[in-house]
């Protein structure tokens, strides 16, 4: 007796059980996430301010001026090079490391190399910011002394007040932090390439590139991907790090979109103007994010092939 | 597709009835008799202030068993954005220190304080100074209870002026020339610390420009960056950030700041007494070596003058439902022991904003008080002549704004980096601070 | 010959990358762990040195009983654990609901989700603030796990959907021959099938909810009900610093995390990879 399983779903009344299971999902996206933005948006075009509970519509007024203020472009320009730098970095890292685990042989030191690497990945924000500012800090700093102990170095480098210094400082401590979520992951991904795919491609005289490029690439392109997507947003939302270590100076030198929306809304209290700014970071990161989804579904399509 | 809106609406709905069901009710006991929770809000995070509160707290709620005091305790950093972020979301104490007089000007500026002459009358008005209730004092109605007062010196270490044979300097000019003497041999003459998440930068300038008798506000409120004494003060700090100063702290905080002079590694600092506990808690063995003398002149026959004095105040918060609670209980923290023990966690730093209390035995038994008994004749000095930044002119949440908005650390750092004129950073600073003043005074 | 030869210099330069990366790792660990054994005044006075000259437990008695940091352990396991359980299963659920009865709107939905997750924490955090007044949740723990659902479901969503795309339709439809309903199916099939991927990517989220800071430090006011990362960020904010204290809290919220970590190093690999290459 066999019956139709997708005839029986609809007729069981499982609409309700649909929802059942989409429903609370749904909700916090509603609540949590709609609103919110519906809100932002609104604000944006008032003259809302934190102390203040009356406002007055304004129009474009906070769009004209965000657009048209020095400091919102330099935190663009900061937050595009400490995000790429940032995701780079940290992929590039990352990813040789998985390579290079991926070459030991030994059990033990593979285990051992694997535990230790993954250490920064377990920072709380607040304590890598801590660290770091200790270990940077340019007048007692261990780093900037013992560079200048060894002669690698003329006077102490100042590594979180130099302009030029500030925000490749920072995202050296980015990719510090984030290498090994990367590393670990393309690992993962490593280990479910067949072996034998390798040993055919020697037998017919590939070369360690040319497996490299035919074999691991398209085996791991997609988490790679996928990495690569989840580390964009994260690191281009990132607050934490820098408004701890530098909070956004000096004179702006390392203050990134998160930063000067704070600045706005919570230091400056000029909601409306916080909300606009937001609301063009929003943008930003879809029309990017559809950008990288339109490759990967790209690559999706041809794995499937 | 409408049985999903409903589903969504039922949930919503069932949610809110959950959510909305919660607030509590406290009601005074018929017979007079205190009873009611109350949140305190403070920003003494660390060590032993927050024991003696805790402590007073506690002694408190037993001598009023239907009383609750709730202490919440926040980065003095942070304190301004949580009541700031408080008026939005309605999470605010019933009574709270404020982090200096400009901020409880800055709070009455948006409504939110309790008016406390009796609390005032209470524990004697003629004990607390003139100034300090004037700092708090608008329409003849006193909004802020000087919890301790403090004010800004100039601190020096006795030994590396010895050392260099430098007399205590009374002239900027002098702790200008005194300053690159001593930076050399991985000390530094002065840290001149610009974050604009701090108010450094503001609080340096002040000096300079009261020292020229001048005033970084006008009379009617607005600011002024572009006097000539404005303009010369920040010439002046900018040449000492260049040339004694580490470049680092460009962008560092007061706490950033501070830990430079307790670690020895600058030779002068302007700070109120709490280097002392400072140096104290991280450096004891440099103790002996740290003095402190009122704030330079501009000429040496100048009259002495204090550039700033604040008086922490104590505040009661308009929502509260139990004021007579924080009344009380305030009432309490002065009490003269537990008045007493509180002073004595930051000894010196914390200076008693009521008379009557530094003659007395318990105060003057403290090891520190009388080691230190000079410094604090001179900080005593400088609480007696100084306002708050900006107060020349009275309260103003103008004066508040003046110092919290890191305009002029900004101004400062745009200087540095950048290069930009003085004049033209200066205009510049000037019109957006007057911006934001018409933007948020009320 | 030159195979062998080819191998032995990539591992001896696996080797040597991989025991830098290590060094570069676990410095700033070893240093930090060993600064909060040291006395303030020795920590000051010759910050270069990393070993102490006296070893002092002082700082850890401070932070633990004074400062009763132990408070604020308990919060942030408290938010982290109830953010990943709720969380989770909201995940879950709707995971599976979008792969089995939404197959067309579900990419639909999976695109908003993912959406949602780039909202910037601080465009969310005004509107929380306001919509956590008005349902009188502000300043507490339940409001905190409430919002820290804004960027785990859409994020666990997103992993979990790639798991239960493979787990074979047959095997539920067996189930369902058998008698079994759709929840006892969901329950008793299907998530011991996608298990491991449950596992990782709680894992996940339970790590963003205990590293949060900006929704904890803005949203939440009370000592007693503020997370690690607050209490320590606090700490350094205080007018009069310890840098001992400073250091051991730092310790303490570094060492649980790393204890944690090597506890479930395993699960961590799976991650994203199970859940996307089929």
């Amino acid at each position: 007796m066999r019956y139709n399983f997708k005839g029986k779903s609809s007729i069981q009344g499982s609409s309700l059980t649909r929802w059942f299971f989409v429903g609370p999902a749904m909700l916090v996206v509603i609540c949590l996430l709609i609103y919110p933005l519906c809100s932002t948006v609104f604000y944006s075009f008032t003259d809302k301010t934190m102390i203040r509970s009356s406002y007055n519509f304004t129009g474009f007024e906070n769009y004209q001026r965000i657009l048209t203020d020095s400091g919102f472009w330099s935190s663009f320009v900061n937050s595009l090079i400490w995000t790429v730098f940032g995701v780079l970095g940290q992929i590039i890292i990352g990813f040789i490391g998985a390579l290079c685990l991926n070459r030991i042989k030994s059990p033990v030191m593979r285990n051992v190399f694997r535990i230790t690497a993954i250490i920064p990945w377990a920072f709380p924000s607040i304590a890598t910011a801590m660290v770091w500012k200790w270990l940077l800090n340019g007048i007692y700093g261990f780093v900037p002394v013992s560079l200048q102990n060894l002669g690698l170095s003329e006077g102490l480098v100042q590594f979180f007040s130099d302009p030029d210094l500030v925000l490749p400082s920072l995202i050296f401590i980015n990719i510090w932090y984030g290498f090994p979520l990367i590393m670990v992951n393309v690992y993962a991904a490593l280990q479910t390439i067949p072996q034998d795919q390798y040993e055919a491609a020697q037998i017919d005289g590939a070369s360690a590139l040319q497996s490299f490029i035919h074999i691991t690439v398209p085996h791991i392109r997609t988490v790679v991907g996928l990495l690569v997507v989840l580390r964009t947003v994260w690191i281009f939302n990132n607050f934490d790090l820098i408004y701890m270590i530098t909070g956004g100076g000096p004179a702006g030198a390392s203050s990134t979109m998160p930063i000067y929306i704070y600045d706005t809304g919570w230091t400056g209290r000029m909601v409306g103007r916080a909300s606009t700014a937001s609301v063009l970071l929003l943008l930003f990161l879809v029309i990017l994010c559809v950008l990288y989804f339109k490759v990967i579904n790209h690559w999706e399509k041809e794995d499937v092939k | 597709m409408k049985k999903l809106a409903s589903a969504v609406l039922l949930l919503l709905m069932s949610i809110s009835l959950v959510f909305a069901g919660g607030s509590a009710e406290t009601s005074q006991a018929a017979d007079g008799e205190l009873s009611g929770t109350i949140t305190f809000w403070h920003s003494f995070t660390q060590g032993k202030r927050m024991e003696a509160i805790q402590a007073a707290a506690e002694e408190f709620m037993a001598m009023h068993p239907g009383v609750t005091i709730n202490i919440e305790t926040m980065a003095w950093g942070d304190f301004n954005t949580k009541w700031n972020a408080g008026l939005t979301t309605g999470d605010l104490p019933d009574m709270s220190t404020a982090q200096n007089t400009g901020e409880v000007a800055e709070m009455l500026n948006v409504g939110v304080l309790h008016p406390v002459d009796s609390v005032i009358d209470a524990i004697g008005r003629d004990r607390f100074s003139a100034n300090a209730l004037g700092d708090m004092t608008v329409g003849g109605v006193v909004y802020g209870i000087p919890y301790y007062s403090h004010a800004q010196v100039m601190w020096y270490r006795e030994d590396l002026l010895a050392a260099a044979g430098l007399e205590v300097p009374q002239t900027w000019d002098e702790f200008y020339d005194a300053a690159v003497a001593l930076t050399k041999d991985g000390v530094y003459g002065a840290a001149v610390s610009l974050s604009p998440n701090d108010l450094l930068g503001t609080r340096y300038l002040n000096y300079y420009v009261r020292s020229a008798g001048g005033s970084l506000l006008n009379d009617d409120l607005t600011a002024n960056l572009t006097s000539t004494e404005a303009i010369e003060g920040i010439k002046f700090w900018v040449k000492v950030y260049e040339n004694c100063s580490p470049a680092e702290t460009i962008n560092y905080t007061v706490n950033d700041h501070a830990t430079l002079y307790y670690q020895g590694i600058t030779a002068f600092d302007f700070n109120s007494g709490f280097m002392i506990d400072g140096v104290r808690n991280n450096r004891p063995d440099l103790l002996p070596e740290v003095s402190c003398a009122m704030l330079p002149r501009m000429n040496e026959d100048d009259p002495l003058y204090s550039a700033e004095a604040t008086h922490i105040p104590l505040v009661i918060w308009e929502n509260s439902e139990h004021p007579e609670i924080c009344e009380a209980f305030i009432e309490y923290l002065y009490e003269e022991s537990n008045y007493i023990d509180f002073l004595s966690a930051v000894p010196v730093g914390m200076l008693p904003a009521i008379s009557g209390i530094s003659e007395t035995e318990a105060y003057r038994s403290n090891e520190i008080v009388q080691q230190f008994a000079e410094e604090e004749a001179v900080i005593a000095q400088a609480v007696d002549m100084g306002r708050a930044i900006g107060f020349e002119h009275g309260p103003s949440a103008q004066a508040g704004l003046l110092a919290n908005q890191g305009i002029i650390e900004e101004m400062f750092q745009d200087i540095i980096m950048n290069g930009t004129p003085v004049e033209e950073a200066a205009a510049a600073a000037e019109a957006e601070l007057n911006e934001i003043f018409a933007t948020m005074v009320q | 010959m030159s195979l062998k030869k080819r191998f032995t210099a990539g591992s001896c330069f696996s080797y040597i990358y991989l025991a830098v990366l290590c060094v570069m790792a676990i410095f700033p660990l070893i240093w930090l762990v060993v600064s909060a054994f040291k006395s303030s005044g020795e920590m000051l006075a010759n910050p270069t040195k990393i070993l102490p000259v006296d070893w002092t437990l002082e700082n850890f008695k401070t932070v633990l009983f004074t400062l009763r940091f132990t408070v604020n352990i308990k919060n942030s396991l408290i938010i982290a654990l109830a953010t990943t359980v709720i969380a989770t299963v909201i995940s879950a659920l709707a995971a599976y609901g979008i792969i089995r009865f939404f197959p067309k709107l579900g990419n639909i939905m999976t695109k908003i989700l993912i959406t949602s997750y780039m909202f910037p924490s601080i465009m969310l955090v005004i509107p929380y603030a306001v919509v956590m007044r008005n349902i009188h949740l502000t300043n507490t723990r339940t409001g905190l796990v409430l919002v820290y659902m804004s960027f785990s479901v859409p994020y666990a969503v997103w992993m979990l959907v790639g798991f239960f795309k493979t787990v074979p339709i047959g095997i539920e439809e067996a189930a369902r021959i058998d008698g079994a309903n759709r929840i006892q199916v969901f329950t008793k099939v299907v998530l011991p099938l996608v298990r491991p991927g449950i596992v990782s990517t709680a894992i996940y989220v339970f790590i963003n909810a205990w590293n949060e800071f900006l929704y904890a430090m803005l949203l939440v006011s009370s000592s007693s009900k503020t997370t690690l990362s607050v209490a320590v960020r606090t700490l350094e904010g205080a007018d009069i610093l310890n840098w001992g204290s400073m250091m051991a809290a730092s310790a303490l919220v570094v060492l649980p995390s790393i204890f944690f970590f090597i506890l479930i190093q395993n699960k961590l690999a799976g991650g994203l990879t199970e859940g996307s290459v089929k």
